[in-house]
């Protein structure tokens, strides 16, 4: 089937060899047909195109990958055998266990939590079409992997949780990408709708098993009713050789408060875009990022916060490390509309070059179209400082001992804002994995004498790091 | 026993120390005053290692090893330990975490296991006791937040955790009320043995009250311009630093 003979639905002509051999790739696939909401992502991704690194949010990116990858869902015959062993330790009362993109109950444990309900592609068809492609490019949006997404996606997972319900660490969502990219690509999604006055967690990570030079793209919309209280916990460890695309949107209502924590520390080049709007009168976002690159990493994130109504707030907090020739690049962007008079945003956004040919670009940006205001912002590019190292040798540190403690040193104010204990554990395993530290950090974990100053100890905090360790 | 001769110093253009000789025998204690820019927290820096420090001339070596050779954390580990005059602040690095990671890396150096965390929680409080620090500032961040009375505290607990060969203590005794001076001092004075030397630098003859030092130097222009014994330091306190710069022109 060619692509001329399987798109004459489109209205314009694919903008690029790119588009047209993902329109191929869609038509190839088969069963789009049966779904008018994919055809729809397809066209409208074909009229407006994937971003080039001549676009202004996407220069730090290395899109060249793509032109490799299949973009059509891999074939399950291919798929390694995976034990729930294998993934991270469990964390949450439920977990969701999706592979390539589509649900898998044998490696996922649910268990019933009143209030919430999940819904995957396997229960429901309909799961997948909540998550909205609505505003695509644009000054200020840019959806357009989320539509790539929205086109290819077989499956998803709806999470609504009900009104007053109280479930803080409550769903756990594993995207576990097996799939080389030259076949076939990993879309995980999804629908995330908190309704008035519930207080719940939701952690979601990306990890790779078998290969580790996936393709994937991820879309997540969410959405926040008034009063009510989300943490959202995003750690993406993809495999070395990954490509891995993300965007995700949230809607706040009224006094609603949402707190996303990103932690980026795999993938060859990763790439994630987030669009908040605060819509209702003193809503409250957190965007906490910590990204970690090395050896020819590229990280880049882009988080754009619209404040729409009044008195609402923003804390924007990047803390990026890049050593060998990594780029670690987080472009931060507040824009303040007409009438949303008592805004409040903070961001805070630092960079520390660990590598000689690295690379750090932070960037804080602020538009604002009202009086009555307060923004502040601070950005910091740099190097470890020299006192601090100093004080450190002369105690008697070997170097390298030094370097890694101060680098640990310099993510830990937003490491710390981390509130899940076992998670926490996790992800300060991992951060000591990637900083090329051993035994000492993870000694640190000990409750009689951790590194991460203020630290919950835990109960088992030993038995714990152990586990998480034989899982990086 | 520590050996400084005739050591020249300079900071860029700036030339700091210009022929200064100095031994301390160990067991012994030695303060060096001097009034500001005389070269004194310079020669502090440079005995510990401290980058930016060129050293155009001269020696220093402690039982014979040439320290001037040696990197920071190298001294550290033969027995050198410096108290900053303005300890650094590191949040997110646990003040118990760099005590213990320093004690082992002096253990490890001497070819010694490294203790377990029990047994260093049970040596540290010991010594906290003695310098009268809550047991909260284990697990802090090191310094951070810290008052300056505080931060030389934690300056001394960590040389009584580390037990040097040699302790230089950088006007550990400024900013410290009369209170804190006694508790740092008291710690000084543990430290005191008949295998130890100890430096101590400072401005103000008020430590000197609490920690008798077996002599005085007076530093001018980066030389020792006068030595005696802790009467001087008294002499210095009545009659200030003038007459010794003018002797000394």
């Amino acid at each position: 089937m060619s692509a001329s003979q399987a798109t004459p639905k489109l209205a314009s002509v694919p903008a690029s060899p790119l588009t047209a051999r993902i329109a191929a790739e869609f038509a190839a696939a088969g069963d789009g047909a049966a779904e008018p909401r994919r055809q729809r992502a397809l066209a409208a991704l074909s009229e407006v195109g994937l971003p080039t690194s001549r676009d202004e949010n996407w220069k730090y990116v290395n899109l060249r990958p793509l032109e490799k990858v299949r973009f059509a869902p891999p074939s399950t015959d291919a798929r390694p055998s995976i034990e729930a062993s294998d993934l991270p330790t469990a964390i949450g009362k439920s977990r969701y266990v999706f592979v390539d993109g589509v649900f898998d109950a044998a490696l996922s444990s649910v268990n019933a939590q009143s209030g919430v309900t999940v819904t995957t592609h396997a229960v429901s068809p309909r799961a997948t079409e909540a998550v909205s492609g609505a505003r695509v490019g644009g000054e200020n949006g840019d959806l357009r992997f989320a539509l790539l997404n929205a086109a290819f996606a077989t499956d998803g997972v709806q999470i609504h949780v009900a009104r007053g319900t109280d479930c803080q660490i409550c769903v756990e969502l594993v995207f576990v990408a097996t799939a080389e990219a030259k076949a076939g690509a990993s879309y995980p999604r999804i629908n995330f709708k908190v309704d008035a006055n519930a207080r719940v967690g939701l952690i979601e990570r990306h990890i790779s098993f078998g290969s580790d030079a996936n393709f994937i793209n991820c879309a997540v919309d969410v959405e926040v009713a008034r009063d009510a209280r989300v943490q959202h916990y995003r750690v993406q460890e993809t495999g070395s050789r990954a490509i891995w695309f993300d965007t995700l949107t949230a809607k706040l209502a009224e006094n609603a408060k949402y707190q996303v924590h990103m932690v980026n520390l795999g993938a060859l080049s990763a790439r994630s875009t987030v669009q908040v709007q605060l819509l209702g009168e003193r809503s409250e976002v957190g965007v906490f990022s910590v990204s970690v690159g090395g050896k020819n990493q590229v990280h880049d994130t882009f988080a754009l916060v619209e404040h729409v109504a009044p008195n609402a707030r923003t804390d924007q907090s990047f803390r990026g490390i890049a050593g060998g020739r990594a780029r670690v690049a987080f472009n931060g962007k507040v824009v303040v509309r007409k009438g949303a008079h008592g805004t409040d945003s903070s961001q805070s956004l630092r960079g520390l070059l660990a590598g000689t040919d690295a690379e750090i670009d932070v960037r804080p940006q602020l538009e604002i179209y009202t009086d009555d205001v307060r923004c502040n912002h601070g950005a910091t590019a740099g190097k470890l400082d020299d006192n601090m190292l100093f004080y450190l040798l002369s105690r008697g540190l070997d170097r390298d001992t030094a370097l890694r403690l101060l680098k640990w040193a310099f993510l830990e104010d937003v490491v710390s804002k981390i509130e899940v204990p076992e998670l926490r554990r996790q992800i300060e395993a991992s951060l000591a994995g990637q900083l090329n530290e051993s035994a000492a950090l993870a000694a640190s974990q000990d409750p009689m004498a951790a590194a991460p100053a203020g630290a919950t100890p835990g109960t088992n905090g030993e038995r714990a790091t152990h586990t998480s360790k034989e899982n990086s | 026993m520590l050996k400084i001769d005739n050591l020249h110093v300079a900071v860029g253009d700036n030339k700091v120390l210009n022929g200064l000789s100095l031994e301390v025998p160990t067991g012994e204690v030695h303060a060096i005053m001097g009034p500001n820019g005389s070269g004194k927290s310079t020669l502090a820096h440079v005995l510990a290692g401290r980058p930016g420090y060129t050293v155009t001339a001269g020696s220093v070596t402690l039982d014979g090893k040439d320290l001037l050779a040696l990197e920071p954390e190298e001294r550290a580990h033969e027995g050198v330990f410096l108290g900053f005059q303005y300890p650094v602040e590191i949040p997110g690095v646990n003040n118990v975490y760099l005590l213990k990671a320093a004690f082992n890396a002096a253990r490890k150096h001497r070819g010694q296991p490294e203790v377990d965390a029990f047994e260093f929680l049970t040596l540290v409080r010991e010594k906290m006791k003695l310098m009268k620090m809550d047991e909260s500032f284990l697990s802090r961040g090191v310094n951070e937040g810290f008052s300056g009375g505080e931060k030389k505290r934690n300056e001394i607990l960590q040389m009584l955790v580390l037990e040097p060969k040699l302790a230089v203590l950088d006007e550990t005794d400024s900013g410290l009320d009369i209170d804190a001076l006694k508790v740092v001092s008291n710690g000084v004075n543990t430290l005191r043995s008949p295998d130890r030397s100890v430096v101590l630098v400072t401005h103000y003859q008020r430590l000197l009250d609490y920690v008798v030092p077996d002599h005085v130097h007076v530093l001018v222009r980066g030389k020792i311009a006068r030595s005696g014994d802790k009467t001087l330091a008294l002499e210095l306190e009545k009659r200030g630093y003038d007459w010794v710069i003018e002797e000394a022109a």
